[in-house]
């Protein structure tokens, strides 16, 4: 453990300096300096834990009134330390280039790099807290940093508006949080979370059933899940690229983790949370997959896929759910094992994206898809990468995403006697798992397409260039890992086994390594069909070129017989995603605004279509009419009626009496 | 034993997707009393492109001429798992459907790319066309593929495909999966209803659009690889039907893959020659009635399974 509390120290001693009064190189130097030891400290205690090693534990004393503060590092907190700690530092390092120009100027950006090291500081108290104070009080940590940094831009009233609404919303997430934990408490007398899960694996029941639909929402709330995602695609599009990437790739993992340790402190689920946990990750999936066809702000699009995304890997838990219901250690492995190796596939993709989404703005200062066009050709390093993760996060081979998506499909349609209805319904969640893969296949071909192809649609932007180094390079080792892992799996599977493995252990009488080591062998037939479909691509185009080495005549795009075609013409984001959103009404809100040529000698007119976000339309019309509601009852009232001075009295005599009846026991 | 089957497979995978072609266009000429094309003509067509310089837009990035082979090279590793001979194919592993359906994805992601690579209205548009209707198209496969899953309890693409016949309600199952499949081949392949590969009107296109800046041996590649996904297609509907066991009975089984394939050619064409392309907005729904066949199927084999 001494690692770990030695990794604290100096994220919070690096923290500390890049506030010194020094340049802001040398401030940023510290932050980059900080994090990187503080990766390497973590790797040290992370993965002898990951290679099946025992747990570290450890303490220090505090003030009253924590007491103490308990850690305890096992496999599932190790799996998470183990890519959180080294993607953050890769996202300091693109901020020195996104950033870049601030670093001449007045503003003070040692403040940026310290919230962070408070991100990673926060990681390190989440995944290995093992009490409850611990572990809100890194959670709140990671929630008012990630805050902070989102407002990074506070001049522009639209970004403080999504930082407020996003602090709003992790907060009515902690009220939740907080609420379980109350009643838990009540019950097991104990902060420590294992005494948490312990009352809960040993009372299942009513209360237990609340517990578990609290804590769901408030997870959910963190890793925006649908309905609970509306914060979402707003804080992304307003942060910077690395804040939203490691917000969307690495931070709001902590929901997904949570969950995670919670069903694995709560020992044997009932059947229905597993269904539950389903139909609330499909729904997740689909609606987040089908907001992504409708957005024309690249960063709001990426986004929603981490709706979309999260969803998937809840498919997963509920899968390893039902498994741990069913008393089956394949449907555990193949759940859970898939669900967190999508976790793993989607932080590297995810950062990726919002890094290559990063440079584009950076350099064109617009992030509207249908103004762009034609980037690749100026920006070819960050098109590949664009295009890669783009292929990744469609869950197609060769990359990553294939190879989690892929297990979580053995899952779902594992062969297993489960009965047939089971079985059927399992089934139809692999439909809509194909429906969300096509979806998200359709939104990126068309961002990429849009956005990389074709020809520029605004010569009033700034000229393309290649991102810088400092910004290249996390998105190269991202690219890189996303490619590995799509190649060789088995390298993600190895850091998930443990993790999976602590979820067999509540089956009695279980071969784990059998189990896993079917998963093995699977992960690596699929990682070399994945090798040999890169390979043969290569050989082909290799063949290509010597067969052919003619180089090709150039002529214009084919034009239907119009040759006054120009570049405002080419098809744009709205067009191409117009007829899908038309099937999908309900769902999409698709919001025209237009002025049609009108007049012998039309003028000026313009199409606009865009995308809002459901939810968000009612939940503001919701709180809008709740406080007409309350307006007009406060004025029909007047202060000193006495109906109301009796009604409030009668209200806290019974609320009073309540309390007192209700509660159980005597107070600790 | 299972290298002659493998030389079978291939041999039909290898050959098949230019017979039915011919087959197609032979029929639709029958039924409008022409004599129409040979039945080899389209590989005299892919021979002639292979010898032409092509020509590529000013607007084309590298990946433009890439995209060819990638459809290509994903068309041949998804026929390698296909099981057009029923129980058998050459490369068969547990849940190899998926990667049969996902390599199938990427092949379609990279046509898609090449389509808007070029800058053009019409080819963004097939390509928005292609991508909308893959929507509607992969969910019906994969409940296609889950509910011969549940009723076999098998899960590699042959096994379960072969296992069908063994099952008890085989007429009751079979009958809606291969309605399910044909109107799959329908949307895949670019055929009448949902696409006509014959229009001349760039704004009725959804294949034919995608690949109009294509030319020489990248045009080669990319029709190849459609005619390749029809077969593949036409042989999974064969392998349904298809009573013979490709390891006890070889012989009989390749010859009844071989028939059923043609006469899956033969059917197309027939609808080809008498029925005109949905409109645009139809082809949805149209590709909806897959997935009620498989949902159907799977109530078959729910309730079946259930002892009713």
């Amino acid at each position: 453990m001494n690692q770990l509390i030695l990794a604290v120290l100096v994220l919070t001693l690096g923290a500390g300096f890049c506030l010194l009064n020094t340049s802001n190189k040398i401030r940023a130097g510290f932050g980059l300096a900080s994090q990187a030891i503080a990766t390497a400290l973590v790797w040290s205690a992370v993965i002898p834990v990951l290679m099946g090693g025992p747990d570290v534990t450890g303490g220090m004393p505090w003030a009253y009134p924590i007491g103490g503060i308990h850690f305890r590092l096992d496999a599932l907190g190790a799996f998470f330390l183990s890519w959180s700690l080294p993607m953050t530092l890769l996202g300091s390092v693109y901020a020195v280039g996104y950033l870049h120009k601030y670093f001449a100027g007045p503003r003070h950006l040692g403040v940026h790099f310290a919230l962070l090291n408070m991100i990673s500081l926060s990681f390190l108290l989440v995944y290995t807290g093992e009490e409850v104070v611990t572990f809100l009080f890194g959670w709140e940590l990671a929630a008012l940093a990630a805050w902070q940094l989102v407002i990074w831009d506070y001049t522009n009233q639209k970004v403080r508006f999504a930082g407020f609404n996003y602090l709003v919303s992790t907060h009515v997430g902690l009220i939740f949080l907080i609420a379980a934990v109350m009643i838990l408490y009540t019950h097991s007398q104990s902060w420590y979370l294992k005494d948490l899960g312990g009352w809960m694996s040993q009372h299942p029941g009513t209360l237990r059933n609340v517990v578990f639909l609290l804590l769901v929402t408030s997870f959910g709330l963190k890793s925006a899940f649908f309905p609970f995602h509306s914060w979402l695609p707003r804080a992304h599009a307003a942060a910077p690229a690395h804040v939203s990437a490691l917000m969307s790739g690495v931070i709001h993992k902590a929901g997904l983790y949570a969950l995670l340790r919670f069903l694995l402190l709560s020992g044997k689920p009932d059947e229905w949370m597993g269904w539950f946990l389903i139909a609330f990750s499909v729904t997740s999936a689909v609606v987040g997959g089908l907001y992504t066809v409708g957005q024309r702000d690249l960063k709001r699009l990426l986004g929603y896929s981490s709706t979309e995304n999260v969803g998937i890997a809840g498919i997963g838990f509920g899968v390893g759910c039902l498994g741990l219901a069913w008393d089956n250690s394949a449907l555990v492995a193949l759940g859970f094992g898939g669900g967190l190796l999508h976790v793993l596939n989607h932080a590297f993709f995810k950062c990726q994206l919002f890094y290559a989404a990063g440079s584009v703005y950076q350099i064109k200062h617009v992030i509207d898809m249908e103004r762009l066009g034609g980037l690749i050709k100026l920006m070819p390093g960050t098109a590949t990468c664009f295009i890669i993760g783009g292929v990744a996060i469609s869950a197609l081979p060769p990359f990553n995403g294939f190879a989690s998506e892929f297990m979580i499909y053995s899952g779902l349609f594992s062969g297993e006697h489960l009965g047939i209805w089971a079985t059927l319904t399992l089934a139809l969640v692999a439909a809509a798992l194909a429906f969300v893969g096509a979806v998200s296949a359709l939104s990126i071909t068309r961002a990429f397409g849009v956005i990389f192809m074709g020809n520029p649609r605004d010569d009033t932007l700034p000229e393309a260039h290649e991102a810088s180094r400092w910004m290249l390079v996390p998105m190269l080792v991202h690219t890189l890992g996303t490619v590995l892992l799509g190649v060789v799996p088995v390298l993600g599977l190895t850091l998930v086994a443990e993790p999976a493995r602590l979820f067999m252990q509540a089956i009695p009488e279980v071969i784990t390594d059998q189990t896993l080591g079917a998963i093995f062998a699977t992960l690596s037939r699929i990682g070399a069909i994945s090798g040999a479909l890169i390979a043969a691509i290569v050989a082909v185009l290799w063949l290509r070129s010597r067969l052919w080495p003619q180089a090709p005549l150039r002529s214009a795009t084919w034009g239907c017989g119009y040759d006054a075609a120009n570049s405002r013409m080419q098809y744009t984001g709205a067009s191409f995603s117009t007829d899908f959103a038309e099937n999908f009404k309900s769902v999409m809100v698709m919001v025209k605004r237009q002025k049609a040529p009108a007049g012998y000698f039309p003028s000026e007119s313009y199409v606009i279509t865009d995308c809002v976000d459901a939810v968000e339309r009612r939940l503001y019309t919701v709180i809008d009419h709740g406080h007409e509601t309350a307006v007009e009852l406060s004025a029909k009232m007047r202060e000193d009626d006495p109906r109301l001075a009796f009604s409030a009295a009668l209200a806290a005599i019974v609320i009073i009496a309540a309390l007192v009846v209700l509660a159980e026991g005597a107070l600790p | 034993m299972n290298l002659t089957l493998s030389l079978t497979h291939w041999l039909l995978v290898l050959t098949m997707p230019v017979a039915l072609v011919g087959v197609i266009n032979r029929t639709k000429s029958w039924w409008v009393g022409r004599k129409g094309p040979r039945l080899m003509q389209s590989a005299y067509d892919l021979v002639r492109l292979l010898g032409k310089r092509p020509v590529l837009s000013h607007t084309a990035s590298p990946l433009f001429r890439a995209g060819a082979y990638v459809v290509l090279v994903c068309g041949v590793l998804a026929a390698s798992m296909s099981p057009i001979l029923g129980r058998y194919a050459p490369l068969q592993f547990d849940h190899d459907f998926i990667v049969v359906a996902y390599t199938l994805g990427f092949a379609r992601i990279a046509l898609m790319l090449c389509a808007m690579d070029v800058g053009s209205s019409f080819e963004g548009m097939g390509a928005a066309r292609e991508a909308s209707f893959s929507a509607y198209a992969e969910p019906a496969l994969f409940l296609l593929i889950g509910s011969a899953c549940a009723a076999t309890g098998m899960t590699s693409f042959a096994a379960l495909i072969g296992a069908l016949h063994d099952t008890p309600h085989y007429a009751l199952i079979v009958a809606p999966l291969t309605v399910a499949l044909l109107i799959l081949l329908q949307a895949e392949a670019a055929r009448v209803p949902v696409d006509d590969p014959l229009t001349h009107l760039e704004l009725t296109m959804i294949h034919e659009v995608m690949i109009l800046d294509h030319s020489g041996p990248e045009l080669a590649a990319m029709q190849f690889s459609a005619a390749l996904k029809m077969s593949l297609y036409a042989g999974l509907i064969a392998a349904l039907i298809n009573p013979f066991s490709p390891t006890d009975d070889p012989l009989a089984c390749a010859l009844a893959s071989l028939g059923l394939m043609l006469a899956v050619a033969l059917v197309v064409g027939c609808i080809e020659s008498l029925s005109a392309r949905l409109p645009m907005r139809w082809v949805t729904r149209y590709l909806s009635i897959a997935s009620a066949a498989a949902l159907f199927a799977m109530v078959v084999i729910g309730l079946g399974g259930s002892g009713l």
